[in-house]
C-alpha cells in the first residue's frame, strides 16, 4: 500500500515535470496525493490540511525560480513547509541539567532513558538515572540492568510506591552528578491523577527538559496526547522510538506541531547505543516515502564521480551491452535500483517505469547471461541472432527467453537515453544533481 | 471507548442521509408518509427530526455526485477516528457501492437506510469475534497459546490479563516466561504471575526461549493443565533474525492458537506489521491493547479488518480486569445506536 502511495505521488510530480508555467490541476492532484501519503504516515488530519493548503497556495503564488521547473519548484515547496514544522532548534547542551522522561505506556522511556544516559556520559559528563516509576512491576529491574551495562549509577526501590518520595531520595543521593535523568511510569491524557503526579514530578524536580517519547507508529491520538502532556508540563523536545521498523513517525511529527518543540532524537533499535540525533532530510524523505533524497543524491554523487558510469561517453551516442554492464554495477553499489533510478534527476524526462523495474537479482541474472557473451557481442548487440541467443542462453544456464527480455531491457534503456540526448543536447548529471541538491 | 468514533459516524450518518434527503426532497409532493416516528417532527431540529424524513414507496435514484460530499466527509471522519486508509477506503467504498444505484426503491426511512448501510460496512469491515473460553472448551488440553507483537505492545500485560481472565473462569494456567531478551522482562512476568497466582515457568536471562516454553508445555501435559500462556519478547517485523526465532518458537511449542498483540492507538503502520506477522509465524486472532488511551477507536477496526483475524480481546487499562472480550455486533451497535 505505501509504495503504490509514493509511486502515486511520483506520478503526481512527473506530471509537473517539464512543465514551465505551473499547473493548477496538477498542483491539485499532487497536493491530493501529498495528502495521502502524510495521512498514511499518521500526521495530523487538520495538520495535513493546513500543510497542503499552504503548499498549494505557495505553489501557485510563487513563481518557479529561474532555471527551476515546476516539479522542482512544488517539490521545494513541499519540503521547505515540512522543515518549517519539524525544525525547531533543539540544540542538546553538554552541561548540568535534569532531565524529565514522559510519555504513553511502552512508548520507550525506560530504554531511552538509558540510550540517553549513556549518550551523556559519553559526551564526558557525570550522568545518574533515578527510576520513578513505581508501578510497572519489573520497571527497576530493567532500569537498572541497563544502567549497569554502562555504568552509571541508577537510583530506585522496586518495593517503594511513592514516586515522588522516592525521587526526592534520589535527587538528593545524587546531587553530586552532573546530569539526571529521571524514568517515569507510562500514562496516558485521561488518566488525571497520574497527568497530576507528573506535574509534581516536574515542579520537584525542576527539570531543565521534559521530553516526550513517542513510538513512531503512534496514531492521530498522538496530537491529543501531546497536548495533554505539554498543558501539563510544558514538553519541549520529543523522541521518536522504534524508527528501525516501518512506521514514519508521523504522529511524533503531530505530536512536535502541538508542542511546538522539536525533535531531539530517534531511537533505531532495543541496545544502549540505538539513539541517533535528529536528521529531518532523512524523516522527511521517510514521511513521504521518496527515499531518502539528500543521500541519494550525494551517494549517485560519489558513484559517478568514481567514475563507474561513464556517462560521456554513452551520451557521444554509443550505448553498449558492455555499458548497460558496468551500469548495473555501478548502480548496484548505490542501493536499490528502482529508488536509485526514480530519484535520479534525469529531468524533464519521463522514464517509463519498466527501466527501474529490474530487481537486483534480475540484475545478477542479466550479468551472468551477459558474462556468456563474446566481447564482439557486447561491443555491438545487434549481432546477437537467435542462434547465438541460443548459446547464450544455454552458456549462461538461462532460458530464451530470459536472454530476449535481457536484450529488451537493454533497447529500453538504449531509447530512454537517446530521448535524454534529444533534450537539449546535452546530459549534465552533476548540473542536475546540484540542482536537485540545492533543493532546500 | 468509540465515542469518538461513534460521535464521528453519528455525524456521517446524519449528513448521508441529509445529501439523500436532498435528492428526495424535490420530488416531495406525495407529502410525509403517514406512521411518522415515536419523536414528532417538531421546530426544535434534532438530528433525528432533520433526517427522518420518509420516503415511501418511491424509487429513489442516489447519484455518485449527490453523495461525493458527504461521502468525503465520511472519509475524513474515519480518518480522523484512526481508521487506516485502506480501511477507510473499504468502508467509503460499501457504502458507496450500497447507496449509489439506480431506482432504488425506498421503503424505509433514509435514516434507517443510512444506519442499515453503515452497519454491513461496518460489519464487513470488523469480521468474527472471537469467543476464547469456548475455544479451550471445545479443544483438547493444554491448549497452547503462543503471544507476539511488536515492541511494548502489552503482550507480558496481556498473558497477565488472559491468565486471570481464564482463572476466573475455571481453567488452569501455567505461564511460559518466553522474554529472555529484555532487560526485566522475566521480574515484570514473575510479579504478575505472582499477583494472579498462576505458576510460572521460567529460565535465565540469553536463555532460549524456545527451551522455556517447551518447558511450559511438558509442564502443563504433566500437571494435566488447561492452559498454557506463552509471553515472547517484542520484536519489529523488520527484523529478520528475530522473526526467525519466534518460527522456532512456534514449531517447538507448536501452538494452538498465535495471539497477536497491538495497540489500538497504532497508526497506519498497524496494518503493515499485522501482515508481517501473519506471514511469517502465522495470527489467528488479535488482541488490541490501550483502547482506553482513545475514545476512538478506529485502530480496532483497522486491524481486524486488515488482517482478517478475528479480534479476541481489547486491553482498556493496567489492571487485571481490564479487558474486554470482543463483539462486532455490540461494537457497531455502540457505534450507531442512538443509545
Ligand atoms: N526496536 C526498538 N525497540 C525499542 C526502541 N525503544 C524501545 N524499544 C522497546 O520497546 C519496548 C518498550 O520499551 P520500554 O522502554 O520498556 O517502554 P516504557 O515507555 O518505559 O514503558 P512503560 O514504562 O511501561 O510505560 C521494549 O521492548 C523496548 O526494548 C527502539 O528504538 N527500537
Ligand atoms: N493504558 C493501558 N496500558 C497498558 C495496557 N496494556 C498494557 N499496558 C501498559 O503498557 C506498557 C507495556 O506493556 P507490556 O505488557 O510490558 O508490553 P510488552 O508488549 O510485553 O512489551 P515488550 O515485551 O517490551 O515488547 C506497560 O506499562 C503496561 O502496563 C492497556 O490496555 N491500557
Ligand atoms: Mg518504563
Ligand atoms: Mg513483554
Amino acid at each position: 500500500m505505501l509504495d503504490s502511495l509514493s509511486t502515486s505521488l511520483k506520478d503526481a510530480l512527473k506530471k509537473l515535470a517539464g512543465k514551465t508555467v505551473v499547473d493548477r490541476a496538477a498542483v491539485d492532484e499532487l497536493v491530493k496525493d501529498l495528502q495521502r501519503a502524510l495521512l498514511s504516515a499518521d500526521v495530523n488530519v487538520k495538520l495535513v490540511m493546513e500543510l497542503s493548503k499552504a503548499i498549494r497556495t505557495r505553489s501557485l503564488d510563487e513563481p518557479p525560480p529561474k532555471g527551476m521547473g515546476v516539479r522542482e519548484h512544488v517539490l521545494r515547496i513541499v519540503y521547505q513547509e515540512l522543515v518549517r514544522l519539524i525544525w525547531t532548534a533543539t540544540d542538546v547542551k553538554l552541561e548540568p541539567q535534569t532531565i524529565l522522561m514522559a510519555g504513553l505506556q511502552g512508548s520507550g522511556k525506560t530504554t531511552t532513558t538509558a540510550k540517553l544516559a549513556r549518550y551523556f556520559q559519553k559526551k564526558g559528563l557525570k550522568v545518574g538515572v533515578i527510576c520513578a516509576d513505581t508501578f510497572r512491576p519489573g520497571a527497576y529491574d530493567q532500569l537498572v540492568t541497563l544502567c549497569q551495562k554502562i555504568n552509571v549509577p541508577c537510583f530506585g526501590n522496586p518495593e517503594a510506591n511513592d514516586p515522588l518520595a522516592l525521587t526526592r531520595q534520589g535527587l538528593s543521593a545524587f546531587k553530586d552528578l552532573e546530569l539526571l535523568i529521571i524514568d517515569t511510569q507510562g500514562r496516558h491524557a485521561l488518566e488525571a491523577n497520574l497527568i497530576q503526579e507528573i506535574i509534581e514530578l516536574n515542579k520537584l524536580t525542576k527539570a531543565t527538559h521534559r521530553w516526550l517519547v513517542i513510538d513512531a507508529a503512534l496514531g492521530q491520538q498522538a496530537s491529543e496526547q501531546a497536548r495533554r502532556f505539554h498543558e501539563a508540563i510544558g514538553i519541549d523536545g520529543v523522541i521518536i522510538t522504534k524508527m528501525d521498523g516501518t512506521a514514519k513517525g508521523g504522529g511524533a511529527l503531530s505530536a512536535v506541531a502541538e508542542t511546538k518543540s522539536g525533535i531531539v532524537f530517534i531511537g533505531s533499535g532495543e541496545t544502549i547505543e540505538d539513539l541517533d540525533r535528529f536528521d529531518p532530510d532523512g524523516f522527511i524523505s521517510r514521511l513521504l516515502g521518496m527515499g531518502d533524497l539528500r543521500a541519494l543524491v550525494e551517494r549517485a554523487e560519489e558513484a559517478i564521480t568514481a567514475d563507474a558510469v561513464d556517462v560521456t561517453s554513452m551520451m557521444k551516442g554509443k550505448f553498449t551491452l558492455r555499458d548497460m554492464y558496468q551500469q548495473l554495477e555501478a548502480l548496484n553499489k548505490m542501493g536499490p535500483l528502482k529508488q536509485i533510478m526514480s530519484m535520479l534527476p534525469l529531468g524533464n524526462m519521463e522514464l517509463p517505469s519498466d527501466v527501474y523495474d529490474v530487481t537486483s537479482t534480475k540484475m545478477v541474472r542479466y550479468r551472468i547471461i551477459m558474462d556468456s557473451m563474446t566481447s564482439i557481442e557486447l561491443d555491438d548487440p545487434s549481432l546477437i541472432n537467435s542462434s547465438r541467443m541460443q548459446r547464450i542462453a544455454h552458456g549462461a544456464g538461462a532460458t530464451l527467453d530470459e536472454v530476449r527480455e535481457l536484450l529488451k531491457y537493454y533497447k529500453l534503456m538504449q531509447r530512454t537515453l537517446k530521448g535524454l540526448r534529444g533534450q537539449g543536447g546535452k546530459f549534465n548529471m552533476q548540473r542536475l544533481m546540484k540542482r536537485f541538491s540545492g533543493m532546500q | 471507548m468509540f465515542e469518538g468514533l461513534r460521535e464521528r459516524l453519528q455525524t456521517a450518518r446524519a449528513r448521508i442521509g441529509s445529501s439523500i434527503q436532498a435528492v428526495a426532497a424535490p420530488q416531495k409532493e406525495h407529502g410525509e408518509a403517514p406512521g411518522l416516528p415515536a419523536q414528532p417532527l417538531h421546530s426544535s431540529a434534532t438530528f433525528a427530526d432533520k433526517v427522518k424524513t420518509f420516503v415511501i414507496d418511491r424509487e429513489l435514484i442516489i447519484t455518485d455526485s449527490e453523495l461525493a460530499g458527504a461521502l468525503s466527509d465520511l472519509e475524513i471522519m474515519l480518518l480522523e477516528s484512526d481508521v487506516a486508509l485502506t480501511v477507510t477506503d473499504a468502508i467509503v467504498g460499501h457504502v458507496k457501492r450500497d447507496l449509489v444505484g439506480s431506482h432504488r426503491r425506498i421503503g424505509q426511512s433514509v435514516d434507517a437506510l443510512v444506519v442499515g448501510t453503515l452497519r454491513r460496512a461496518l460489519l464487513d469491515v470488523l469480521g468474527k469475534g472471537f469467543d476464547l473460553s469456548e475455544y479451550i472448551r471445545s479443544h483438547e488440553r493444554p491448549v497452547k497459546i503462543l503471544f507476539t507483537g511488536v515492541n511494548g505492545t502489552g503482550k507480558t500485560t496481556t498473558v497477565a490479563k488472559v491468565g486471570a481472565f481464564l482463572k476466573k473462569q475455571g481453567f488452569t494456567v501455567v505461564i511460559g516466561a518466553g522474554d529472555t531478551y529484555r532487560a526485566g522482562a522475566i521480574e515484570q512476568i514473575d510479579v504478575h504471575a505472582e499477583r494472579i497466582g498462576i505458576k510460572i515457568i521460567q529460565h535465565q536471562q540469553g536463555a532460549d526461549p524456545s527451551a522455556v516454553l517447551f518447558d511450559a508445555v511438558q509442564y502443563a501435559i504433566s500437571h494435566k493443565i488447561d492452559v498454557v500462556l506463552a509471553d515472547t519478547a517484542g520484536r519489529l517485523h523488520t527484523k529478520a533474525n528475530l522473526m526467525n526465532q519466534l518460527e522456532k518458537i512456534r514449531r517447538v511449542m507448536k501452538p494452538d492458537l498465535i495471539v497477536y498483540v497491538d495497540e489500538a492507538v497504532a497508526g497506519n503502520d498497524a496494518i503493515v506489521r499485522a501482515a508481517e506477522f501473519d506471514k511469517t509465524v502465522g495470527a489467528d486472532v488479535v488482541v488490541l491493547t490501550k483502547a482506553d488511551m482513545d475514545s476512538r477507536g478506529g485502530a480496532a477496526i483497522s486491524i481486524a479488518h486488515t488482517i482478517g483475524k478475528p479480534l479476541m480481546f481489547l486491553g482498556t487499562g493496567q489492571a487485571y480486569d481490564d479487558i474486554m472480550p470482543f463483539s462486532p455486533h455490540a461494537v457497531v451497535e455502540e457505534l450507531l445506536g442512538d443509545g
